[in-house]
């Protein structure tokens, strides 16, 4: 839902980023989402097609990349993927914030970001680098 | 920040940089930024959720009459565009204020950050936030609240739980609403704190009913307020 307001965050800092390294045009970016984050894949690929038309971002490539959710439990150390439980009454699978091994309540720590992991720009190379020649 | 520079042809040159920037991080530091203000000014502060019409502004009216004797309180209302939900809660004679959020679907720690700079810290301490009606978006964008509330009622049926876990995730203390209407909707609330529980063993439950203030006490008894 509110997949526009992170693309558009997204797209600013992508362009910030390539107004630093001096960009011609930008080729790829590189996107980590995490699956428990509230994002949804095709919903930021469609805003960011959007937002970047007439940016040096027009024509890029969005690729992302997605993670699995990860607990620990500050009660006994346990850390690992998410587990998945069955609810009895209606048999839906349901992620679960219990600890598998002591019945604590853990903690998310992997699977909530958003993260520009890297981008790919075009520069014109700098002539004038080079007093020499 | 490692680069890596390849050159395809005399003129161009491709550039792989690593910013490493996690958007929904930058929202996280703005609400611990926050939740600092907010301990330095020794004000509590509770971030209600909860989808469309579940009885959010109702429960914070009865909310705001029991503690009134208790704390000096303020809310701070998201409101898309009116100030109905405003009104309501400023009739108790507490201070009321609006965060017009536009389309915005939630509130963000960026703009209770501005809010802040409209109320004076020191002369309160208890600091009640109604979020924007939504199940989903909030939860996403801590606010840099002590404890966050999500309202649910019977009336949305007996999956909305199991459909939005990641929801009560993020959830210190859930409020199963308009109880006097479970036996219409055959409902049992039992059922639905169960669920909740299954997901998020440690979370505290309310059941109650807004109307009344039936099981209100308990809420403020689970917010440790
Ligand atoms: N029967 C019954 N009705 C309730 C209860 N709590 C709230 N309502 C009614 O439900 C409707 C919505 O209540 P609100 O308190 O405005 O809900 P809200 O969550 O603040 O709604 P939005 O801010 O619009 O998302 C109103 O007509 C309330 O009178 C309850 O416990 N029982
Ligand atoms: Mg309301
Ligand atoms: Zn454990």
């Amino acid at each position: 839902m509110h997949e526009l307001a992170m693309a558009t965050q997204i797209v600013e800092n992508v362009l910030e980023e390539a107004k630093r390294h001096d960009a011609k045009k930008v080729a790829e970016v590189h996107l980590t989402i995490g699956k428990m984050s509230f994002l949804g894949v095709d919903q930021i690929k469609f805003s960011y097609g959007i937002l970047v038309k007439d940016t040096i971002l027009e024509d890029s490539k969005l690729i992302v990349e997605e993670k699995d959710g990860k607990i620990e439990c500050n009660n006994c150390g346990y850390k690992g993927t998410i587990e998945i439980k069955d609810d009895p009454a209606y048999h839906i699978p349901v992620p679960t914030l219990q600890c598998p091994k002591c019945g604590q309540t853990a903690k998310i720590v992997e699977g909530k970001e958003c993260t520009i992991t890297s981008i790919r720009i075009l520069k014109q190379e700098d002539k004038n680098g080079c007093k020499q020649c | 920040m490692a680069n890596t520079k390849d050159v395809i042809n005399g003129e161009e040159v491709t550039l792989e940089v690593k910013p490493g920037t996690n958007i929904l991080e930058l929202n996280k530091q703005l609400a611990e930024k926050n939740k600092q203000l907010l301990t330095k000014h020794n004000v509590k502060a509770i971030d209600i959720m909860g989808s469309i019409g579940a009885g959010k502004t109702s429960l914070i009216e009865q909310l705001v009459q029991k503690l009134k004797p208790k704390y000096k309180i303020a809310v701070l209302k998201g409101d898309l565009t009116t100030t109905i939900d405003a009104e309501r809660v400023g009739r108790h004679g507490v201070q009321v204020l609006t965060i017009n959020t536009g389309r915005e679907c939630h509130l963000d720690a960026n703009v209770v950050a501005r809010a802040f700079e409209r109320i004076n810290l020191d002369e309160i301490d208890l600091l009640i936030i109604e979020n924007v009606g939504n199940l989903i978006c909030p939860a996403e964008f801590p606010l840099g609240t002590e404890k966050r509330v999500v309202v649910v009622s019977v009336t949305e049926g007996p999956y909305m739980i199991l459909k939005h876990p990641f929801t009560f995730m993020n959830a210190d203390v859930m409020v199963i609403n308009k109880k006097d209407l479970a036996p219409i909707m055959k409902i049992d609330p039992k059922q639905l704190e169960g669920q909740v529980k299954e997901i998020k063993p440690d979370v505290k439950v309310a059941i109650t009913n807004a109307l009344t203030g039936d099981g209100v006490e308990e809420l403020i008894k689970a917010m440790e307020l």
